[in-house]
């Protein structure tokens, strides 16, 4: 059931996720137009901002999907208002802790704080320990709540049911069909639970490493591998927590029946759920010391990680739509261009998962093209969709009159120019987190500039979202509501 | 057409045909009306799944050999050049390097047409080893990892001065950290 107090604290999610969000895409675009020469930062201020931009975007994106699923879990399941305001706070506080180091402590070890650059301190000493214990506060609140949510659709779903294995049998006749909601969000969820199991071993390992004053030292290719498999799951669980929205959203304002959980659905998902934990040896090709076994599966569990996803999904999305009379609103129309935004993005990530490529894309500005393709114009439309719902929700009424094509062309243009000068500039070898360009690559400043003008159209548009929504959300708490 | 290239293209192409297709979806529906949709879905869906997975399978059979671990294995590079690199700078030698005082000996020289091997390492924290050509493309590359040694092979087909430049994030003049080498 869907409480008063759950409509409130989903309110105060959202505004604070699209707060923080405004401010990270204009660290971005500070970035940007730093690497087209058209401002001059120090370097040191350029990667404390990418280090700030990096942790934001991936923290806020991942807790939005979970934000989504526990508004949604609620049809199905009790949800407790209590673990999710925990996480709520644990958030605000490892956010404020992680800002702290970064602007006041001047700390800049990127977001992927790759071991043993923290322990190289070019920054105030006590940012290197504050930025790790704010990871862990916020590590600490997402999976009190994951586990939480886990706990609840067990008490209904039995295990089998959960991953609705009945799905996979061959008797036709299923007695419990799990919804496909329930099925991916439980994939993301134990995936997300796995990856901030990985990220506490990691974190011990750096206390340990920084407490034994040079007793106990870390091995730096166990520790990339760590780090890789958290940062890496995490971003794509976020992503299919996402399309767990999506799986129970979109046909519902489109005004179509539900999606039903058939065997290939259960097993494409299944099959995700193993692959997707495999897929980060992808960030480690280029380390040759690396058992050759584990880049063979790095690629393998790439290329089949995409294959029952899209398979599944985008074929999914398109019979909803094709030929059929589709109630088109902003949320669908975010939810449909998110899928576009994700599958382009994956073409992306396919090609650079490929060793062959990855020798002349690793590192290069082709990682952020990926990887802003699928969230800025992926992830992000999913999560703005279940925004836009919410909002639409709080103040009853999903029938919304106000025309959103300028908004949606802009967003395209924007979206889509900003990442696309990520593209040109990568296939022609330009480093990723450079602060500035050498003076060899002639054309990265030129694309760097055009890049930051078509995000600041961007941005525009999600100002103009922001105001929209956030007008709506704080209804909830006028104490008339 | 060179890689750089057509991983581009491949890409510009593939995702005009994806955005393509779901404009196409996109207008399908706006004068669809109740009892349309997609006929024999589970059928097509099984089409499609077979078509993707098919053309997988055939990209992994082309691409996995072509992978760096399985280059010049079988053979003995005509030289072997070891490298250390340090907060912000890159030491080459053509013999081993000390880690207390690493020192480039000479100016690097190498053969073209002729396997070579990088003996690349780290002395604090992680770097990268990118090998550039005159027209600033990235001609091949392997990681610098403290404590480990990655031995990266390769044949260069033209002679010219290449640059080195460090691909992994390594503070804050990671953008400035380089060096040279021509092949002759
Ligand atoms: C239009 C909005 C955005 C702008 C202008 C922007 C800009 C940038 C820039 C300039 C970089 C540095 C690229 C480099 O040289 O390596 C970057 C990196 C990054 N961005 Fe964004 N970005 C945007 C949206 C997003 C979104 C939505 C996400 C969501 C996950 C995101 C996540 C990241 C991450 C994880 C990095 C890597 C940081 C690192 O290398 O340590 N960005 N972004
Ligand atoms: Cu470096």
């Amino acid at each position: 059931m869907t409480t008063l107090s759950l409509k409130k604290i989903t309110s105060a999610w959202i505004i604070t996720i699209l707060a923080l969000f405004v401010l990270a895409i204009a660290f971005g675009i500070t970035m940007r137009f730093n690497q087209g020469a058209n401002i001059n930062l120090d370097p040191a201020k350029f990667y404390s901002l990418l280090t700030t931009h990096g942790v934001t975007m991936i923290g806020i994106w991942a807790v939005a999907g979970m934000v989504a699923v526990n508004y949604l879990l609620a049809r199905y399941v009790p949800v407790s208002t209590s673990l999710n305001v925990f996480a709520f706070i644990l958030t605000v506080v490892g956010v404020v802790m992680l800002w702290v180091t970064t602007f006041i402590g001047h700390f800049h070890a990127a977001w992927t704080f790759l071991y043993p650059l923290p322990f190289y301190v070019a920054w105030e000493k006590w940012a290197t320990p504050v930025f790790l214990l704010g990871l862990g506060v916020l590590g600490i609140g997402w999976f009190v709540w994951a586990v939480g949510m886990m706990l609840q659709i067990l008490k209904k779903y039995s295990l089998r049911h959960t991953f609705a294995w009945q799905h996979l049998t061959t008797k036709h006749d299923v007695a419990v069909e799990t919804p496909p909601f329930i099925l991916i969000t439980t994939v993301s969820l134990i995936g997300i639970i796995v990856c901030l199991l990985a990220a506490v071993v990691l974190l011990v390992l750096f206390f340990a490493e920084y407490f034994s004053s040079g007793s106990f030292v870390n091995d730096p290719l166990l520790m990339k591998n760590l780090t890789y498999f958290f940062g890496h799951t995490l971003a794509n669980e976020s992503l299919y927590l996402g399309l767990a929205t999506l799986y129970e959203l979109m046909p519902e304002v489109s005004g179509r029946p539900k999606f039903k959980t058939t065997w290939y659905v259960a097993l494409g998902w299944n099959c995700t759920m193993v692959f997707v934990l495999t897929a980060f040896f992808h960030h480690l090709y280029m380390d040759f010391v690396q058992p050759v076994g584990f880049q063979m599966i790095g690629q393998l569990a790439s290329y089949f990680a995409s294959l029952p996803a899209a398979a599944v999904t985008a074929f999914s999305v398109m019979v909803l739509v094709f030929k059929n009379p589709i109630k088109w609103s902003l949320t669908n129309i975010l939810f449909f261009l998110g899928v576009v935004g994700w599958l382009i993005g994956g073409v992306g990530a396919l090609i650079d998962s490929t060793v062959s490529n990855n020798i002349f894309l690793h590192n290069t500005l082709w990682v952020p093209a990926h990887f802003h393709t699928y969230n800025a114009m992926g992830n992000v439309l999913f999560s703005l969709a279940f925004f836009n719902w919410a909002a639409n929700e709080f103040v009853g009424n999903q029938n919304e009159t106000k025309s959103y094509s300028l908004k949606i062309v802009l967003l395209l243009i924007g979206g889509f120019g900003f990442v696309l000068m990520f593209y040109f500039a990568g296939a022609y070898s330009v480093p990723r987190r450079y602060s500035v360009y050498p003076q060899e690559f002639t054309s990265a400043a030129l694309l760097a500039s055009a890049g930051a003008w078509f995000a600041c159209i961007y941005l525009v548009v999600i100002l103009w979202m922001f105001f929209d929504i956030v007008k709506k959300c704080f209804k909830v708490f006028s104490p008339s509501y | 057409m060179k890689a750089h290239e057509f991983v581009l293209a491949l890409f510009l192409v593939s995702a005009i045909a994806i955005a393509g297709l779901f404009y196409y979806f996109f207008l399908s529906s706006r004068q669809a009306a109740d009892g349309g949709g997609v006929s024999n879905p589970t059928k097509k869906r099984f089409f499609f799944f077979t078509a993707l997975a098919v053309v997988m399978i055939i990209l992994l059979l082309v691409t996995i050999p072509k992978s760096p671990y399985f280059l010049f294995t079988g053979e003995n590079p005509s030289k072997v050049v070891y490298v250390a690199a340090k907060q912000y700078s890159f030491t080459l030698s053509s013999s081993a390097i000390d880690p207390q005082n690493p020192v480039s000996t000479e100016a690097i020289e190498l053969p073209a047409g002729q396997p070579v091997e990088f003996r690349v390492t780290s002395l604090d924290v992680n770097h990268g080893f990118g090998i550039y050509n005159e027209r600033a493309e990235l001609v091949t590359q392997t990681q610098a990892m403290p404590g480990y040694v990655n031995r990266l092979r390769w044949e260069f087909t033209e002679p010219g001065t290449y640059n080195i430049l460090c691909l992994e994030f390594c503070g804050a003049a990671h953008s400035f950290m380089r060096t040279t080498f021509t092949v002759k």
